[in-house]
């Protein structure tokens, strides 16, 4: 999307960028090597992540709503959204998380303009 | 899920192996040295 996506100065909302990668982001269903993977797995890969994630950011605030990217696409890709309760909790966790690495990767925070999800579909 | 599985290493405060050589550090914490697969970054070695 060409869209310009305003970053506010502070929102209950933060955004984990490119955060979840699935096992299978190369071809759909199928591993790095080729080797094809058991949907199971994949589902299993994603529940680990999210439970994973659930309770770093549960130290940092009441979690809302939290909403992981699964798809394969190329805009937004493993993109990870946290609404917290309060503004606060959302700062509060955007300080922590800031400078930290997950998965041997950086790990990129913003606020995020997004408090009603049914409504965030980027057009 | 069944819950007597074993709980996953977090993924968090997993460094990149550069920087862990750089730092000079033999032992990454959440990391299982000689598992690890260098061509699937991002994913629990753990998993399969």
């Amino acid at each position: 999307c060409s869209r310009l996506h305003t970053k506010p100065s502070i929102s209950p909302t933060i955004l984990l960028s490119n955060m979840y990668q699935r096992p299978d982001s190369i071809t759909p269903g199928v591993d790095a090597q080729g080797n094809p993977i058991d949907p199971r797995k994949i589902q299993e890969h994603f529940e680990d992540f999210y439970e994973d994630l659930f309770e770093e950011l549960n130290k940092y605030g009441e979690i809302e709503s939290l909403n992981i990217c699964d798809n394969l696409a190329d805009h937004m890709v493993g993109n990870v959204y946290v609404q917290f309760r309060e503004e606060e909790q959302a700062a509060n966790a955007l300080k922590n998380l800031t400078g930290r690495f997950y998965a041997g990767r950086p790990i990129i925070v913003d606020f995020s303009p997004v408090t009603d999800f049914r409504e965030a579909t980027c057009r | 899920r069944s819950p007597s599985k074993s709980k996953r290493i977090s993924g968090f405060d997993m460094a990149p192996p550069t920087s862990a050589l750089l730092s000079g550090a033999t032992d990454v914490a959440g990391q299982v040295p000689g598992t690890t697969n260098p061509s699937i970054p991002g994913m629990f070695s753990n998993m399969f």
